[in-house]
C-alpha cells in the first residue's frame, strides 16, 4: 500500500509544478486539473471518501472551468506568457523564497516526534451517513453561513464582471 | 533739696517740648487763623519760660554748683542702648533762661513786624520749631541728642532765613547758610564719632561715672591725631561745628547774607540764640578742651580757639566799619562779638565767655529789634544813607537803640562794659597778641557803632529824596517815618532794661557756675584801655558823623573819602565770598562737572558696550544655535523624516507579487526563530 | 499502511512551496490565482492527514475541509472576476502593470 502513496504523491507534485510553469496558459489549467486529481486520490487513500469526491465535484468541476472562461476571456489563449526571464533576479528571489520555506518547514516537520506517529487501528470507512448528520446537526450554523457566502460571493462576480460590460456598451 | 533738683530734672525734657507741640498745633492751622497762630507760639514760650526760670530759681538756692541729670534709653540693639539725657546744672538752666525770656520778647516784637505779611501763621510755626529745637540743645545731656537739636536748629534757620523765598537773594542765602554751616557740621560729627568710640558712652554725665565727660582722665589720654590728645582731637573736631555755627572765620561767610530773613529772626537766631549755640557746645564740652594742658601749656585745641576768635573779633570789625545796610552792621558785629567770646574760652575764661553770651544776647536782640522797629517805622528801608534824623519820629526806638549802642560799645555802666572788660582781661593773661586784636576791634565797635547812630538818627531825615515811587506798603499813609506800635516798642523798652542792669552780676555769675574768685594781674591796665579805646571810637565817631550830619543820601561817606581803596575793600567784605567763589565753588562746580561727564561716558559708556554685547551675544545665538542648529536641525530632521517616508513610501511599489515575497520571507525568518526557540 | 504522518506533512509542505513559487514568479495573474489554489489544496491535505492519523473517530475534520472547499472556491471565483475586470480597464493581466495602487 505504501507504492501508492509515493505515485500519487509524485502525480500531484508534477501537476502542481507543471501548472506554475508551462508557458500555455490551457496547458497550465490541465496540470492544475491533474494536481486536483491527485490531492482526490490523496484523500481516497487516507479513507476521507466523501472529501475526495467532493474534491473532484467543486475544483476539477468548476474551478478549473473557471479559470478556463477566465483565459478565454482575457484574450491570452495564445499568449507567450511564460516564467519570467529565466534567471532574472525577481524570479531568483521568488523561487529562493519558496524554496527556504519549503526547507523550513521540512526540517520542522522532521525535528518533531509527532511526524513519526503512525495510523493507529484499524480503519474503517467513513460514514457519509454520519458527515450528513453533523451538517444539519451541529453543524447547521456553518452550513448556512457558507451557503450565505457563497451567494454572496456569486453575486458579487457577477456585478463585478458585469459592471464592466456595461460599461463598455 | 536734692530730690527736687532731680525731679525737675526729669521735667527738663518739658521746656523743648512745649514750643514742640505748639510748633505741631500750629502747622495744621490754615492761613488765616493769625491771632490764634501768635497765641499759640507765645503762650507756650510763656510756659517754657515760666518753667526755665523755676529752675533757674532753684539752681540758684545751692551753695555750689550743683548738677542734675537724667538719662533713658532711647532704643536698644543687641546688648547695647542707645541713651538720651537731660540735664540741669548752672550752665543749662541760666541759658533756657535766656533763651526763654528773650524769645518770648521776641516773638511779640515779630506779631508787629510781620503784621503786613500773608504768610503770618507760617512764620510763628517755624519760630516754635526753633524755639523747642534751641531748648532741646541746651537742656541735653546726650551729645547726639545735642546734634540732633543742632541739626534742627539749623534746619529751621535755613527755614526762617528763606522765609520770602521768592526773592532769589533770600533763597540763595539760605542755601548758602545751610550748606555752610553743614561744612562745619562734618567735623562736629566725626569728633561725636570718635568721642563714642573711645569712651563707649554718648552720654555726656552719668550716675556711674561712666559719661563721656566723665571718662576725660582715663579714656581720652591716649594719642590722637597730628601728635595731640585723644581729648584735643575731639574738642578739635567739635569746635570746627562751632565754628561754622558761630560764623566764626573762615565759615562766617553766610551770616551776613543771613540778614535776608525778617529782622525778628536775625534778633532771636543770629543774635541771641543759635549763632550762641556754637559758645554753649564749647562751653559744655570745656572738659575736653582743656584736658591735659594748664596756664602755661595749653592745648593745641585751646590755642585754635583763642586765635580763631581774635582774628574774627577784628576781621569782622573792620568789615562792619564800612556797612550801609543797618542790619548788615548789625550782624558783623554779632560776627566781631561771637569772636570775643570764642576767644575768651580759648583763653580758659569759661566764665567770661559765658557771661558775655549772656549780656551779648540781651543787648543784640535789642539792637536787632530796634532795626527792626526803624525798617518798619521807615517803610521798610534799609539803607542807613536814606535814614537821618529819626530821633524826632520814633523817640522810643531811639532810647532804647542808645542804650544797647552804649551796651555794645562798652560803656560804664552798661552790661557791655562788664563783660567786655572781663573777656579782654582773661585773653590778657594768655596772649598778648591775642589781647591786642581784640582791643583794636572794641575800639572799631565803638566806632562803627557811633557812626550807626548818628547816621540813624541824627541830621535830618534824607529818605524822602528817592525819586521812584515807593511800593505798596507805604500808601498807607505819607512817607514820613513814624513810630511803631506797642507790641514793636515794647520788648525793646524790656531788653533794654536788662542791658543796663545784668552787667553788674558778673561776680555773682562766676559764683554760679562754680569758678574761683581769682585776681587776675594787669586788671588796671586792661580795664583803663578798654575804656580808653571806647571812648576814642566814640568820639572819632562823633568827628566824623556826627558833627556834619550828611546833608543828603548821595553825600559820599566821609570814611570813604579818608580810606579810598581800603574802604571798599572792606565794604566788599575783603572779597572773601570772592574768592571763595573762584576756588572751592568753582572747584565743586568743576568736580561736579566732571562727575557729569563721566556718568555720561564712562558709565554710560560701559552700560552701552554691555548692551552692545549682549545683543551681540543674542544676535550669535540666533543665527548660530537658533538659526542653524536648532531650525536647521529641525529642517534637516523634517527633511529626513520625509526623505525616509519617499523611502518608504517606494516599498508600497504596487506590485502585488512584490508584497507577496516579503510577505514570504517574513513568515520564513518567524519560523525560523520560532522553531529555533523552541 | 505504514507512512508516518511526517511523509504527508512534507507533501503537503513542498507542494505548498511550489504553489508559493508560482504565485511569487508568474507574470499572468491567473497564474498567480492558481498557484493560490494550489496553496489551498496543500493546506486543506495537510488538514485531513492530522485527522486521519488522530482524530479519525469523529468527521469533524471532513467537514472542515468541506468548508475550507467552498470558500476557495469562492475566492477564486472572485478573484477572476476581479482580473476580468481589471482586464477590460487595463487591457492585460499583467501584475506588473497593475500598479496605481504604489505609494
Amino acid at each position: 500500500m505504501n507504492i501508492a502513496f509515493w505515485i500519487i504523491s509524485a502525480v500531484a507534485v508534477l501537476g502542481a509544478v507543471l501548472a506554475v510553469t508551462l508557458r500555455n496558459l490551457v496547458h497550465c489549467v490541465l496540470a492544475l486539473i491533474l494536481f486536483f486529481i491527485g490531492i482526490a486520490a490523496h484523500y481516497f487513500l487516507l479513507h476521507a471518501d466523501f472529501l475526495g469526491t467532493v474534491q473532484i465535484l467543486i475544483y476539477v468541476g468548476a474551478v478549473a472551468i473557471l479559470i478556463l472562461f477566465a483565459i478565454m476571456l482575457t484574450h491570452n489563449v495564445t499568449g507567450t506568457d511564460g516564467p519570467r526571464e529565466l534567471l532574472g533576479l525577481k524570479w531568483w528571489s521568488g523561487a529562493a523564497i519558496a524554496a527556504m520555506l519549503a526547507v523550513v518547514l521540512t526540517r520542522a516537520i522532521q525535528g518533531d516526534k509527532l511526524a513519526a506517529a503512525l495510523p493507529a487501528g484499524d480503519r474503517a470507512q467513513s460514514s457519509v451517513a454520519e458527515i450528513g448528520k453533523a451538517l444539519v446537526g451541529g453543524w447547521v450554523v456553518p452550513l448556512e453561513a457558507i451557503a450565505v457566502l457563497l451567494t454572496a460571493a456569486l453575486i458579487g462576480a457577477v456585478v463585478i464582471a458585469l459592471e464592466e460590460i456595461r460599461k463598455s456598451r | 533739696m536734692e530730690e527736687h533738683l532731680q525731679q525737675l530734672a526729669r521735667q527738663q525734657w518739658l521746656i523743648p517740648a512745649i514750643p514742640l507741640v505748639a510748633a505741631a498745633i500750629q502747622s495744621l492751622l490754615p492761613r488765616r487763623a493769625r491771632k490764634l497762630s501768635a497765641g499759640i507760639c507765645i503762650t507756650a514760650m510763656g510756659l517754657a519760660c515760666a518753667l526755665a526760670l523755676r529752675a533757674f530759681i532753684a539752681t540758684l538756692g545751692h551753695p555750689e554748683a550743683v548738677r542734675e541729670f537724667y538719662n533713658f534709653p532711647w532704643f536698644e540693639f543687641g546688648n547695647t542702648s542707645l541713651q538720651l539725657g537731660f540735664i540741669l546744672d548752672p550752665l543749662t538752666a541760666a541759658m533756657a533762661a535766656m533763651v526763654t525770656f528773650v524769645g518770648f520778647w521776641i516773638f511779640v516784637n515779630a506779631t508787629g513786624y510781620m503784621h503786613d505779611d500773608e504768610n503770618f501763621t507760617r512764620f510763628f510755626c517755624f519760630l516754635s520749631l526753633f524755639a523747642a529745637a534751641m531748648l532741646g540743645l541746651v537742656v541735653a545731656n546726650n551729645i547726639l541728642l545735642l546734634f540732633m537739636c543742632w541739626e534742627l536748629v539749623g534746619l529751621c534757620s535755613y527755614l526762617l532765613i528763606g522765609f520770602w523765598f521768592h526773592k532769589p537773594s533770600a533763597a540763595a542765602a539760605c542755601k548758602k547758610a545751610f550748606i555752610t554751616t553743614r561744612i562745619g557740621d562734618v567735623g562736629f560729627f566725626i569728633g561725636i564719632l570718635m568721642l563714642f568710640w573711645k569712651t563707649g558712652s554718648l552720654n555726656l554725665y552719668t550716675t556711674d561715672g561712666t559719661g563721656a565727660l566723665q571718662q576725660i582722665g582715663t579714656q581720652l589720654m591716649g594719642h590722637g591725631w597730628f601728635g595731640w590728645s585723644v581729648a584735643t582731637t575731639i574738642a578739635v573736631l567739635l569746635f570746627i561745628g562751632a565754628m561754622g555755627k558761630s560764623a566764626q572765620f573762615p565759615l562766617h561767610v553766610w551770616l551776613p547774607d543771613a540778614m535776608e530773613g525778617p529782622t525778628p529772626v536775625s534778633a532771636l537766631i543770629h543774635a541771641a540764640t543759635m549763632v550762641a549755640a556754637g559758645v554753649f557746645m564749647v562751653g559744655r564740652m570745656y572738659p575736653l578742651f582743656i584736658a591735659g594742658g594748664s596756664v602755661e601749656q595749653p592745648t593745641f585745641a585751646m590755642d585754635m580757639v583763642l586765635y580763631v576768635g581774635a582774628f574774627t573779633a577784628l576781621f569782622s570789625a573792620t568789615i562792619a566799619v564800612a556797612q550801609f545796610d543797618i542790619k548788615r552792621v548789625l550782624a558783623y558785629s554779632t560776627c566781631s562779638q561771637l569772636g570775643f567770646m570764642v576767644m575768651a574760652l580759648g583763653a580758659g575764661g569759661l566764665v567770661p565767655g559765658q557771661f558775655h553770651l549772656l549780656t551779648h544776647a540781651f543787648f543784640k536782640a535789642l539792637l536787632f529789634l530796634g532795626s527792626g522797629c526803624v525798617i518798619i517805622g521807615t517803610h521798610h528801608e534799609q539803607d542807613m544813607r536814606k535814614m537821618g534824623g529819626l530821633r524826632k519820629y520814633m523817640p522810643i526806638t531811639f532810647i532804647c537803640y542808645l542804650i544797647g549802642m552804649l551796651a555794645l560799645a562798652g560803656v560804664y555802666p552798661f552790661a557791655g562794659f562788664f563783660s567786655k572788660d572781663e573777656v579782654l582781661l582773661v585773653t590778657f593773661q594768655r596772649s598778648k597778641v591775642a589781647w591786642g586784636m581784640a582791643t583794636f576791634a572794641a575800639f572799631l565797635t565803638a566806632f562803627y557803632m557811633t557812626r550807626q547812630m548818628f547816621m540813624v538818627f541824627a541830621g535830618k531825615w534824607r529818605g524822602g529824596e528817592d525819586q521812584g515811587h515807593h511800593n505798596d506798603h507805604s500808601s498807607h499813609g505819607s512817607h514820613e517815618p513814624h513810630e511803631v506800635p506797642w507790641n514793636m516798642w515794647l520788648p525793646i523798652a524790656v531788653l533794654s532794661l536788662f542791658a543796663i542792669g545784668l552787667g553788674f552780676f558778673g561776680g555773682k555769675y562766676a559764683h554760679y557756675l562754680g569758678a574761683e574768685e581769682e585776681e587776675l594781674a594787669g586788671k588796671s591796665l586792661v580795664m583803663g584801655l578798654s575804656v580808653a579805646v571806647g571812648a576814642f571810637g566814640i568820639l572819632l565817631g562823633w568827628v566824623l558823623y556826627g558833627r556834619n550830619p550828611q546833608a543828603h543820601a548821595s553825600d559820599p561817606d566821609p570814611l570813604e573819602s579818608k580810606l579810598g581803596g581800603l574802604f571798599t575793600c572792606l565794604n566788599r567784605k575783603w572779597y572773601v565770598d570772592e574768592f571763595y567763589e573762584m576756588t572751592i565753588i568753582r572747584a565743586t562746580m568743576a568736580c561736579g562737572t566732571l562727575f557729569r561727564v563721566i556718568d555720561k561716558r564712562l558709565v554710560d559708556g560701559i552700560l552701552h558696550s554691555i548692551v552692545w554685547i549682549v545683543r551681540g551675544i543674542s544676535q550669535v545665538c540666533r543665527v548660530v544655535g537658533d538659526g542653524f542648529f536648532i531650525n536647521g536641525g529641525f529642517d534637516a530632521g523634517c527633511e529626513t523624516v520625509r526623505g525616509s517616508g519617499w523611502g518608504l513610501a517606494k516599498l508600497q511599489s504596487g506590485r502585488v507579487q512584490t508584497y507577496f515575497r516579503v510577505l514570504g520571507l517574513g513568515t520564513i525568518i518567524l519560523l525560523v526563530v520560532y522553531f529555533l526557540k523552541s | 499502511m505504514n507512512i508516518p504522518l511526517g511523509h504527508y506533512l512534507i507533501l503537503a509542505a513542498i507542494l505548498f512551496a511550489i504553489g508559493l513559487a508560482g504565485a511569487l514568479t508568474r507574470k499572468n495573474a491567473i497564474i498567480v490565482l492558481m498557484g493560490i489554489e494550489v496553496m489551498f489544496n496543500s493546506a486543506i491535505l495537510n488538514l485531513v492527514a492530522f485527522w486521519h492519523y488522530k482524530h479519525f473517530a469523529v468527521p469533524t475534520a471532513q467537514l472542515f475541509a468541506m468548508f475550507s472547499i467552498g470558500i476557495a472556491a469562492a475566492e477564486s471565483a472572485i478573484g477572476l472576476a476581479l482580473v476580468i475586470a481589471v482586464y477590460r480597464h487595463y487591457k492585460s493581466v499583467d501584475v506588473d502593470e497593475m500598479r496605481a495602487l504604489k505609494g
